[in-house]
């Protein structure tokens, strides 16, 4: 089982060649027929058409395209070799809603599938669903090929339904939107659509284009709108792409030859980081046992009777080992085997650090220590040990990471062992900082482009291992995301907002016209304090009843909005790709100044979840419970990560909440993204920068944000993780 | 450069996530922002050292001198000639034949009996060359065979590149000379050997580094 689990992801590593070569231009390989450029519905396209082009497996793109039709944001990824997803957030001009501003705020979603890349005579093929989530005023279908005619001309031709055969469908005006109409799909009349696409030269493609958009939105109730000023003057469209170093392009174009616009793109690699092997220091190479004879003690094991040697190792073990960015809480050792436990605090990959600290182990440890144990922690509780051979150690240095993989054992940590010596000196732990921060709101067609700037101080003290206090203070400077009441959400007040006193002054807004308490749809009142605010205070605590369950116990302020107790339990053996938690919180929403005080609601909220790791870095949770609001329902994330700490998911929740309880967007889903910095800069660090991005924040499938929960930091170092990474063991 | 540019490149996007959501600062000092500022940098000094020494540069053959002067180890000069810099680096582990060389900034090159193995800090890194044509160059021999170079890809894994290789005489007396070809790309390592060790070598550590031509100062 773990052997096959070994071979599978490091020894299977055999689609090498164009991932490493990158820069050597001719690489022969069967390359996909990857996108010249973006659309401005920010897919592999033309101008405003779709081509059968992809992106490189994983890529994260994102776009921001003007015109007088409409202003748009796009996230892409890559999410398999041959699906591309993309969350739009648009500003449409020239629709007039309840508001009458002249524009409409509007958020979709876009499927993109290439069935067949291209071979020979034969076209690349793909298949596409635009808006698909409710009919919505970009929804359209198409099928789409597309071939090079010359190296660098490239031509696609294909057929459009809805919007892109010009044939917009009805909105219903009652709808709430978010899920699929798929009686209408492909429906409604074809119309065939082409683009021809030249790369002048590395930097430079020219786009021409017929396109059947007509720009116009029809609704249930009888209104209809022309977008922007006019109907495109023709169906002929152009566009010239001008890419800036690798990930960056410019674009403009012509809608009909009338109206014009300007696009901005760029797109990520997950596979092409700046500095693949990373810039950390080298580690210290293996220091081989001398001959027995040369040593004639310590062979013998007698060393192991002297009260001072263990306090002697340890010292200079653990301060080799802070050398490396790691803390060596414990050590226990007898004359044949070492067992010491880590804190890895520098190296994304735990592979890296447990392969640091083994190297150390044989500069440190008299030559009769053969077993050498590295166990892992995480907050001060072991998740799991690798046991070693001293002499593979010495033996496969420099060699294939996979020959010391096989010649180790990944097993269970045990929370106590025998002969465990704490290092002195490492409890209580006291931590601090004092950072900028900045908060952005980048998607809100609404509001545009919003901002805080401030400063925080956070604080954390280790009291004894797996015990933390934790302390957050936040003070904001400047910034334009001011404190707002929440959407008043009565028929015929979309797009109102309640005044902050409107909204304190009447404690029955607290609860939704439908009667759904407002557990985050107030959050703007959280927002625009301008005295400090207290962000999180809790005390945790971290603990290991059995080898394989760890449990967590937080209480305080757990978040900005709620304050109260979270208890959670994992069970998680560390060779198990399944995982089984449960969590329940008691909690009390606290006030609007986030400071000590709370409100009256409170909820018990909690989840029993299920966690699978699939092959190829595909992992699934599945979370079923009572949410926020006191709703209950699941919550589904499939989550793609890459060994190098890149992790994209996308989540989706249901409750028991209607639709109309809901609100717009019928339920809650939404992508979250976290990249190592590391990835970016080469210089070891745990740092990440991340983000979850929701189709809207919401009342119903409302989660508590405690920090630290239990399954991402257990799993870091167990066999999923710990293998994907196994390559940086001898870094 | 180009991995330069990237990494800002790279950041100024980063900077951007960072501010919407929660960097969670796990467990290391400097946050997101203080990480990527870091980054650029160090990036815009290395852009500026070429055009600013601060001191006029001392030639190979002194530091050469200086480093024999000081260091009463094994030591080697070498040249990464795609990073433009020529250093010494001195032997700070042994394990059987194979060598580890470092410079004072804890750049490591790998070497089993002048025979590059790999290198550690450079970014681009060759983790481990398996030279199955090792035994004909010592040998000073003709003939042909595989070798193999692994890497770490962008994305974390650690893979492997084949390359087929021959060995012979080059025109010059005494150097040998292997020339590889694979993946679309092909090099050629040259290689002076004496008793069986590699005393002054150019070879190939992979497709970003480049060459890397290594004198033994002392054995």
């Amino acid at each position: 089982m773990r052997r096959s689990l070994l071979t599978r992801r490091l020894l299977a590593t055999t689609l090498p060649a164009a991932l490493v070569m990158g820069s050597v231009s001719s690489t022969a390989v069967a390359d996909p027929m990857l996108a010249r450029n973006l659309s401005s519905f920010g897919l592999p396209g033309g101008i405003d058409t779709p081509t059968a082009e992809t992106l490189a497996d994983g890529t994260l793109g994102a776009s921001l395209s003007w015109s007088d039709y409409a202003r748009r944001s796009n996230v892409l990824f890559q999410a398999l070799p041959d699906l591309s997803v993309v969350l739009r957030y648009s500003r449409v001009e020239g629709i007039n809603d309840f508001r009458g501003e002249g524009y409409i705020s509007d958020r979709s979603l876009d499927l993109h599938y290439q069935l067949l890349d291209e071979q020979g005579w034969r076209p690349a093929v793909a298949v596409g669903l635009r808006d698909f989530l409710g009919t919505g005023v970009y929804s359209g279908e198409y099928i789409v090929a597309t071939r090079n005619v010359t190296p660098a001309i490239r031509v696609s031709a294909g057929l459009g339904w809805g919007t892109l055969a010009g044939k917009p469908r009805t909105i219903d005006v009652a709808d709430e939107g978010g899920t699929p109409n798929v009686d209408d799909w492909f429906t409604g009349g074809a119309n065939p659509f082409g683009s021809v696409s030249w790369q002048v030269n590395d930097r430079l493609s020219l786009v021409a284009e017929y396109s059947n958009d007509t720009y116009l939105a029809r609704y249930s109730n009888g209104r209809e709108f022309q977008q922007g000023d006019a109907e495109p003057g023709s169906n002929l469209n152009l566009g010239a792409y001008y890419r800036l170093g690798r990930n960056y392009e410019l674009g403009l174009y012509t809608i009909g030859g009338e109206t014009f616009g300007a696009q901005f793109s760029l797109a990520l690699n997950p596979r092409e980081a700046p500095y693949p092997s990373g810039l950390e220091k080298a580690p210290a190479p293996v220091r081989p046992r001398p001959a027995p004879a040369a040593d004639p003690d310590g062979w013998s094991g007698s060393w192991s009777q002297d009260p001072t040697a263990q306090p002697a190792i340890q010292k200079a073990l653990g301060d080799a080992m802070a050398e490396e960015g790691q803390i060596l809480e414990a050590m226990a050792l007898s004359a044949n085997r070492a067992e010491v436990r880590i804190r890895n605090q520098r190296y994304v990959n735990q592979a890296e650090a447990v392969g640091r600290t083994a190297r150390l182990m044989s500069r440190a440890l008299p030559p009769s220590v053969e077993t050498l144990v590295i166990t892992s922690t995480a907050d001060g509780v072991p998740t799991s040990s690798v046991t070693l051979r001293r002499s593979d150690l010495e033996r496969l240095e420099n060699t294939e990471a996979g020959q010391i993989a096989a010649a180790s054992l990944l097993s269970d940590a045990p929370a106590y062992a025998e002969g465990m010596v704490r290092s002195p000196g490492i409890y209580p732990r006291f931590r601090w900082n004092i950072r900028p921060y900045l908060d952005l709101g980048v998607f809100s067609a609404e509001d545009g482009l919003t901002h805080e700037v401030g400063a925080q101080a956070r604080a954390s003290y280790e009291i004894v291992p797996g015990l933390v206090l934790t302390g957050a203070l936040r003070q904001r400077v400047f910034g334009n995301i001011d404190q707002r009441g929440p959407g008043i959400g009565l028929p015929g007040t979309r797009g109102q907002y309640y005044t902050p006193e409107e909204y304190l002054a009447d404690p029955a807004l607290e609860t939704t016209p439908q009667g759904v308490p407002r557990v985050r749809s107030d959050t703007r009142m959280y927002t625009g304090n301008s005295s400090p605010t207290i962000p999180e205070l809790t005390l945790a605590w971290y603990a290991k009843p059995t080898e394989t369950v760890y449990t967590r116990v937080t209480a305080g302020l757990l978040e900005r909005a709620y304050g109260g107790v979270s208890a959670e339990a994992l069970w998680k053996p560390a060779n198990s790709p399944l995982a089984l938690g449960i969590e329940v919180n008691r909690v009390r929403k606290r006030d609007f100044d986030s400071l000590l005080d709370f409100r009256d609601y409170e909820v018990t909220t909690g989840h029993v979840s299920a966690y699978y790791e699939f092959a190829q870095g595909f992992t699934a949770q599945l979370d079923v419970g009572q949410y926020l609001a006191g709703d209950r329902g699941a919550t589904v994330t499939l989550t793609r990560e890459f060994a190098n700490g890149w992790r994209i998911g996308a989540f989706a929740t249901k409750t028991d909440l209607s639709a109309e309880e809901f609100g717009e967007g019928s339920f809650d889903k939404g992508i979250s993204l976290s990249i190592p910095i590391g990835w970016a800069t080469g210089q070891p660090t745990r740092d990440r920068a991340g983000t979850t991005l929701r189709s809207l924040s919401r009342d119903g499938g409302a989660r508590l944000e405690v920090q630290d929960r239990l399954y991402d930091r257990v799993r870091e170092s167990h066999s999923v993780r710990l293998y994907d990474g196994w390559g940086r063991f001898w870094r | 450069m180009t991995a330069a540019r990237n990494c800002v490149l790279t950041g100024a996007l980063l900077a951007l996530l960072a501010g919407c959501g929660n960097g969670s600062g796990d467990e290391t000092d400097s946050g997101p922002l203080g990480a990527l500022a870091g980054a650029v940098a160090q990036t815009v000094a290395a852009r500026r050292a070429p055009e600013t020494p601060a001191a006029p540069p001392k030639s190979a053959q002194e530091a050469a001198a200086e480093a024999l002067r000081v260091n009463p180890g094994p030591l080697i000069q070498v040249g990464f000639e795609q990073l433009g810099r020529t250093q010494v680096m001195a032997m700070t582990g042994q394990n059987g034949a194979l060598r580890t060389y470092m410079t004072p900034a804890e750049e490591a090159l790998i070497l089993r009996g002048g025979m590059l193995v790999g290198t550690r800090g450079l970014g681009h890194d060759l983790s481990v060359a398996e030279p199955r044509t090792e035994a004909l160059i010592r040998a000073g021999g003709s003939g042909n065979g595989q070798r193999t170079m692994r890497y770490f890809s962008g994305d974390g894994l650690e893979r492997p590149l084949q390359f087929d290789c021959s060995v012979g005489p080059g025109p010059t007396a005494g150097i040998t000379i292997e020339s590889c070809a694979g993946h679309g790309t092909s090099f050629q390592n040259n290689y002076l050997v004496q008793g069986g060790q590699i005393a002054v070598s150019r070879q190939w550590i992979g497709p970003n580094l480049g060459y890397v031509t290594i004198q033994t100062l002392r054995p």
